[in-house]
C-alpha cells in the first residue's frame, strides 16, 4: 500500500474517530463523575439533530442551530437527571436500574421525536463556509471533516484546561473520586452532578448537530450509537476522558484499515478489539486503578 | 427467598412456601381448561418460554447480583443449535436437540464466564454485552451457515406435536416446569444461599472460606443452560428463528422481566414475563407508539416499584436489614 | 296513531340489527408494517396509501355489499411479527396477510401464510427469495423484487454506458445488499458483458459513517460504483461522498432503491446531477393521469409526496379487491389464489399501453422498470432533483427468469 492510500485512510479514520470521540466523551464524563451508565446518550445526540433541524427550518443559520442543538440537549439532560436519575442514586443494584431507566428514555424520546417531527428522513445542509474540499498532497479532504476534527480538538483542550486548571474543574474531578467526602466539605454535590450531566449531554447534542449535515436526521439514529460509543468508552477506560479519545482513534483507524485489508470482517472488528482490550486490560487502556467493586 | 415465619405452624408454612407453585399451576394449566382460543394459547406459550428465560437469568441477576446484559447470547445459541440440528436431522429427536442446544449454550458460557467474571459491576455488564453483540454479529455474518439476516424458517416440529399450538404448549409447559423446579431447588439449596450471600456481601463469603469466583461461574453456567433451553423451545414454537434473538434488546428484555416481576423472588420473572408480553400485545394492537408506552411503564416500575410486582409489600415499609447492608456495601 | 308509530319503531328497532348482520360484511386484511425507527416512513406512507385504496375500493363496491378493512400493527422483529400474524388469523379472523417492509420478517411470515393457508400479499420487501426459491402458493407480491431492478440495471449498463470495465459494489451487509450484487453480476454475465470487479464493500446496515469506505473506493477507482443501500443510508452516503468528488470520478449506479423519493426529498439540493438511479415507483414517471391522480391524492392526505412503499400498498389493496370481485366472496382461498394468478392490474406506475400483471408461476407482479439520471426538477418539493432521461425496460424481459430461480435455489436453498 502506497503512502497516498495510507494517508487517505488515516485521515478518514481520523474524522470518523473525532465524531465518535465527541459522542463518547460525554458518555465517559457522565460515568466518571456522575457514576451513571447513560445508555440513552444516543438519544441526546438525536435531540441535538432534531433541535438543530427545527431551528434551521426557522432561521436557516447553522451556527445558531449548533448552539441551540447542544444547549437544548443539555437542558433536557439536566431535567432528566434532576427529575428521574436522582431518585435512583444509592440504590442496591443501581447499575441495573440505571440501565433500565436510560433504556426507558431511549424508547420514550424516540417516539416523542417521531411524534413531533414525523418519520420521514430529514437533512441539515452544511454551512456554506464549510462546503467543498481541499487537497492535502494527493489526498482530498472535505473542509467539513477538518472542521469536525478541529472542534474535537478544541473540546479536548478546553476540557483539559477546565478539569485541571480551574477550581470548578477540580471540584468535578474530586466528586468522581469521593462524592461523600466532597459533600461533607460543603460542596453542593448534587448540583455539580446535574451540571456535569448537562454538559455531557450537551456534548452529545453537539455531536449530533455536527454529524447531522453528514448523515440523515431520522428517528432511530440515536440507538445506533449506543453500542459504538460504549465500545469506545470500554476500550479507553470508563470515566477517562483521554481514554475516550484513544479508544475512538483506535476504533476509527481499525475500521478504516480493516475496510482495505479485511472487508468482510470490518463489521465485527470493533467487537474483537473490545474483547481483546477487555481480556488484556479490563479496566480500559488508560485507567490507572484496578477494577474495584462497584 | 425472604419468608416470614408463621409462628410454629408448619403446614401453614408449607402451604405458603408452595403457594406460588399452586398459582403457577392454576394459571398455566387453567388456561388449557378455559381454552380461550388458539391465539391466547400461543400467547401463553410465549409467556411460559420467556418465563424460563427470565427465571434462568434471574439466578444470575436477582440471586447472585450479577447484571448480565448479554443473556440473549445463551438464549439465541440454544435456539440456533436446536433449530439447525432439527433442520438438518429432522424433528424425531427434538427433545434431544433442545438439550444439545442448552448444552451448547452452557459450553459457550464457560468461556464467557471465565473472562467476564474477572470483572465486577458495570465492567462485567459491558463485557457480557460485548460478547453478545459479537455473537450477534457473527450470526449475521456467517450467513451461509446460519442463514444470516433471513433467519431460519420452517423448523419442523416432531410429528406428535404438530397440529395446533395446544400440543406444543403442553410440551413446553412440561419442559419449563421441570426446569423451573430444578432452578427452584437450586435456589433453595446451600449453593443458592451462597449465591445470595455473594450478592449481599462478597467479602463475607471469602472470610467463610468459599470462592466467590467459582460460585459465580457455576451460577453463570447454570443460568446459561436454562436460557438455552428456553431458546430451543422457542425455535419449535413458530419454527422461525432470527439473529434478533441474540440482539441486545432481547438481553434487555430479560432484565426488564425480572425487574418488573420482582427480582428478589423466584416467580417474579414469571410475572414479569407475563406482564411484558401482555403489554406488548395490547399496546401493539392499539397504537404505533408502543415504544413510548413501554418506556413509560419501565420508568414507573424503576421509580415506584423497584422490587417489582411481587415485591410490592416492600415499598411502603422501611428497608429491612438486608437492603441497608447491601446499600452500604454497594456504595463503598 | 301513536300505537302504530310505536309498533313501527319497535319493528325497525328489531330489524335494524338484523340488517347489520346480513348486510355489510367486513373483510379484514391484517397488515404488518414498520412504524418506528428507520423504516418508519415506509410504514406510515403505506398506511396512508392503504386508506386511499380502501376508500376507492369500497366506493366501487364489493360483492354482497361487503367492505374491506385493514388492521395495521408495527412488526418490530420477526418473532413478534409471526405472533401478530397468527393472531390476525386465529383471533381477528383476517382473510389476508399484508405488507411488511423487511425481507427477514417477510420470510418468517410467509411460513405462517403457508401453514395456515392464508393469502399473503407482500407490498414492499423486495428479497427475490419470496417469489423464487422460497415460493409458496399463498404468497403474492405487489411491488417488484430486486432481481427485476438489477436485471434492468444490467441491460442499462450494457446498452447505455460506454467504455467501462471496472466495477465496484458497496451495499449493506445483509441479504438485501448481498442479493442485489449477486443478481447484477448474474444479469451482466447472462448478457455477456465483460467486467472486472475492483472492490466490494460491506458496511453494516445503518452505518453512520462511510468516510473510510469512500476513500477506499476512490483509491480503487472503478468506472462504475454500484450501491445497494436504501433510505437513510443512501442519503448519508451521497452526502459524505460528494465533497470527495466521487460522483465526478466514477459513474454512480443505484437502481433498486437509490432514486426512491424519500431519498430525493431528504437530499434536496445536495443531490449530485446526472447519477444513474431508479426506484420501485417514481412520482414523476410515467406522466399518466393515473399516476398523477395517485400522487396528488397521497399529497392531499399526507401533506407530502409518497415514498415508493406507498404504491405497493395501494396496488396490493386493489389486487385483493379485484380477486374478491372475480370470485364473488372472500372465503374460497383456492379460488382467490387462482383469481390472482395471471391477474392484470392497472397500477400507477404503468406507462400507457402496458398493464402490470401477476406471473402465475411465481406470483410476482411483472412491471416495467425505468432507469434514469438525476436532473433538476423542483415540482415535488422538498426534492430539488428528480429522475429524468428514462430508459424503459419491458417487463417480460425482466421476469420471470426460471434460470435465475434455479441458480438461487442452488445458492440459497429452498
Amino acid at each position: 500500500m502506497d503512502i497516498n492510500t495510507f494517508l487517505a485512510q488515516f485521515v478518514s479514520g481520523l474524522s470518523v474517530a473525532m465524531l465518535l470521540f465527541l459522542i463518547s466523551s460525554g458518555l465517559t464524563l457522565i460515568f466518571g463523575v456522575v457514576n451513571v451508565l447513560n445508555f440513552a446518550h444516543g438519544s441526546f445526540y438525536l435531540l441535538g439533530t432534531y433541535f438543530a433541524y427545527q431551528l434551521m427550518q426557522l432561521f436557516n443559520n447553522f451556527w445558531v442551530g449548533l448552539l441551540v442543538g447542544a444547549i437544548g440537549a443539555g437542558i433536557v439532560g439536566m431535567v432528566i437527571e434532576i427529575l428521574f436519575l436522582r431518585r435512583i442514586y444509592g440504590r442496591a443494584q443501581e447499575g441495573a436500574f440505571q440501565l433500565l431507566m436510560t433504556f426507558a428514555f431511549i424508547l420514550i424520546l424516540d417516539d416523542v421525536v417521531k411524534f413531533i417531527w414525523g418519520p420521514e428522513y430529514k437533512t441539515i445542509p452544511k454551512p456554506d463556509s464549510l462546503m467543498g474540499s481541499f487537497n492535502m498532497g494527493s489526498v482530498m479532504v472535505p473542509t467539513y471533516n477538518v472542521f469536525i476534527i478541529v472542534v474535537g480538538l478544541l473540546v479536548v483542550l478546553f476540557a483539559w484546561y477546565f478539569l485541571t486548571k480551574t477550581d470548578t474543574g477540580k471540584t468535578v474531578r474530586a466528586s468522581s473520586l469521593d462524592r461523600v467526602m466532597l459533600g461533607l466539605l460543603g460542596t453542593n454535590v448534587p448540583m455539580i452532578m446535574t451540571l456535569v450531566f448537562g454538559v455531557a449531554t450537551a456534548m452529545g447534542g453537539l455531536a449530533g448537530v455536527l454529524a447531522a449535515p453528514l448523515r440523515t436526521v431520522t428517528p432511530g439514529a440515536g440507538v445506533e450509537f449506543i453500542i459504538d460509543s460504549m465500545i469506545v468508552v470500554v476500550i479507553g477506560g470508563f470515566g477517562n476522558f483521554w481514554g475516550a479519545l484513544l479508544g475512538a482513534l483506535i476504533i476509527g483507524e481499525v475500521l478504516s484499515f480493516g475496510i482495505l485489508w479485511m472487508p468482510e470482517l470490518a463489521t465485527v472488528l470493533t467487537f474483537i478489539v473490545m474483547i481483546i482490550v477487555l481480556i488484556v486490560k479490563p479496566e480500559g487502556l488508560l485507567a490507572k486503578k484496578a477494577v474495584g467493586r462497584k | 427467598m425472604r419468608k416470614k415465619r408463621w409462628g410454629g405452624n408448619s403446614t401453614l408454612k408449607k402451604i405458603k412456601d408452595y403457594l406460588p407453585w399452586i398459582v403457577y399451576f392454576v394459571f398455566f394449566v387453567g388456561i388449557l381448561v378455559v381454552n380461550p382460543g388458539t391465539h391466547y394459547i400461543h400467547l401463553v406459550a410465549r409467556v411460559i418460554i420467556f418465563s424460563l428465560y427470565a427465571v434462568a437469568f434471574n439466578l444470575l441477576y436477582g440471586t447472585t447480583g450479577l447484571v448480565s446484559f448479554g443473556h440473549a447470547l445463551f438464549y439465541g445459541v440454544g435456539a440456533y443449535i436446536t433449530g439447525m440440528l432439527v433442520k438438518a436431522a429432522g424433528p424425531e429427536y427434538f427433545l434431544l436437540f433442545i438439550i444439545l442446544g442448552a448444552a451448547g449454550a452452557a459450553f459457550v458460557s464457560i468461556f464467557i464466564g471465565l473472562l467476564t467474571l474477572r470483572l465486577t459491576g458495570v465492567y462485567f455488564t459491558m463485557l457480557t454485552l460485548a460478547f453478545a453483540q459479537l455473537a450477534w454479529g457473527l450470526t449475521f455474518k456467517l450467513y451461509h451457515f446460519t442463514g444470516g439476516d433471513d433467519g431460519i424458517q420452517a423448523i419442523p416440529k416432531p410429528a406428535m406435536l404438530t397440529g395446533g399450538v395446544t400440543k406444543y404448549y403442553i410440551f413446553s409447559f412440561i419442559i419449563v416446569t421441570i426446569c423451573m423446579y430444578l432452578l427452584w431447588r437450586i435456589r433453595r439449596s446451600p449453593f443458592g444461599s451462597v449465591l445470595n450471600c455473594i450478592r449481599q456481601n462478597p467479602q463475607r463469603i471469602t472470610f467463610l472460606g468459599m470462592n466467590v469466583y467459582k460460585n459465580q461461574l457455576k451460577a453463570f453456567v447454570i443460568s446459561a443452560f436454562f436460557a438455552g433451553v428456553a431458546g430451543g423451545l422457542y425455535a419449535g414454537l413458530d419454527g422461525s428463528i432470527h439473529p434478533d434473538m441474540l440482539h441486545w434488546p432481547t438481553s434487555g428484555n430479560a432484565i426488564l422481566m425480572a425487574t418488573i416481576g420482582g427480582m428478589g423472588t423466584f416467580f417474579g420473572p414469571v410475572v414479569g414475563a407475563g406482564i411484558l408480553t401482555g403489554l406488548e400485545e395490547i399496546v401493539g394492537k392499539y397504537t404505533e407508539y408502543w415504544s413510548f408506552c413501554i418506556g413509560v411503564v419501565v420508568l414507573i416500575v424503576v421509580l415506584l416499584f423497584p422490587n417489582g410486582v411481587l415485591g410490592i409489600k416492600k415499598i411502603s415499609g422501611n428497608k429491612n436489614n438486608e437492603e441497608k447492608e447491601t446499600e452500604v456495601v454497594c456504595n463503598s | 296513531m301513536k300505537r302504530k308509530l310505536i309498533s313501527l319503531l319497535l319493528v325497525l328497532a328489531v330489524l335494524a340489527p338484523l340488517t347489520a348482520v346480513y348486510g355489510a360484511e367486513t373483510i379484514k386484511i391484517g397488515a404488518l408494517y414498520t412504524m418506528t425507527g428507520r423504516g418508519g416512513q415506509y410504514g406510515k406512507d403505506s398506511e396512508v396509501a392503504i386508506k386511499i385504496a380502501l376508500d376507492e375500493v369500497n366506493a366501487k363496491g364489493l360483492p354482497g355489499g361487503a367492505k374491506l378493512d385493514v388492521i395495521i400493527t408495527d412488526d418490530k422483529n420477526p418473532q413478534y411479527a409471526v405472533s401478530v400474524a397468527k393472531r390476525y388469523i386465529t383471533d381477528e379472523k383476517c382473510k389476508f396477510l399484508f405488507g411488511i417492509i423487511s425481507t427477514a420478517i417477510g420470510l418468517a411470515v410467509t411460513e405462517v401464510s403457508k401453514e395456515h393457508k392464508v393469502i399473503f400479499i407482500g407490498t414492499d420487501h423486495a428479497g427475490t427469495d419470496l417469489t423464487a426459491n422460497k415460493f409458496q402458493k399463498y404468497y403474492f407480491r405487489s411491488s417488484n423484487n430486486t432481481f427485476q431492478s438489477m436485471m434492468a440495471g444490467a441491460y442499462y449498463l450494457k446498452d447505455e454506458v460506454k467504455n467501462w470495465k471496472k466495477i465496484a459494489y458497496i451495499g449493506p451487509d445483509y441479504a438485501y445488499g448481498r442479493d442485489q450484487w449477486m443478481e447484477l453480476k448474474w444479469g451482466l454475465d447472462k448478457l455477456g458483458v465483460k467486467y472486472q470487479v475492483v472492490g466490494e464493500y460491506w458496511p453494516k446496515l445503518y452505518e453512520p459513517d462511510y468516510t473510510s469506505y469512500i476513500t477506499a473506493i476512490m483509491k480503487a477507482a472503478p468506472d462504475i460504483l454500484v450501491n445497494g443501500m436504501w433510505g437513510g443510508d443512501t442519503v448519508s452516503f451521497i452526502k459524505q461522498a460528494k465533497p470527495y468528488g466521487l460522483f465526478n470520478k466514477m459513474k454512480y449506479f443505484h437502481v433498486d432503491a437509490g432514486g426512491n423519493y424519500e431519498a430525493l426529498a431528504a437530499l434536496g439540493a445536495d443531490m449530485p446531477e446526472g447519477i444513474i438511479m431508479s426506484a420501485r415507483h417514481h412520482n414523476n414517471w410515467p406522466d399518466t393521469p393515473a399516476n398523477k391522480a395517485y400522487v396528488q391524492k397521497f399529497y392531499k392526505a399526507a401533506g407530502r409526496y409518497p415514498s415508493y412503499a406507498a404504491e405497493g400498498a395501494y396496488v396490493g389493496v386493489h389486487m385483493i379487491a379485484e380477486a374478491i370481485r372475480k370470485v364473488g366472496n372472500a372465503n374460497d382461498t383456492e379460488a382467490l389464489v387462482k383469481a390472482l394468478e395471471g391477474m392484470k392490474i392497472q397500477t400507477p406506475e404503468d406507462p400507457p399501453g402496458f398493464t402490470s400483471y401477476i406471473d402465475p408461476k411465481t406470483h410476482q407482479i411483472v412491471q416495467i422498470q425505468a432507469i434514469g439520471t438525476t436532473v433538476k426538477n423542483d415540482k415535488f418539493p422538498p426534492a430539488k432533483y428528480m429522475l429524468g432521461n428514462f430508459k424503459i425496460y419491458p417487463a417480460d424481459k425482466l421476469w420471470p427468469s426460471f434460470e435465475y430461480i434455479d441458480y438461487m435455489t442452488k445458492v440459497k436453498g429452498k
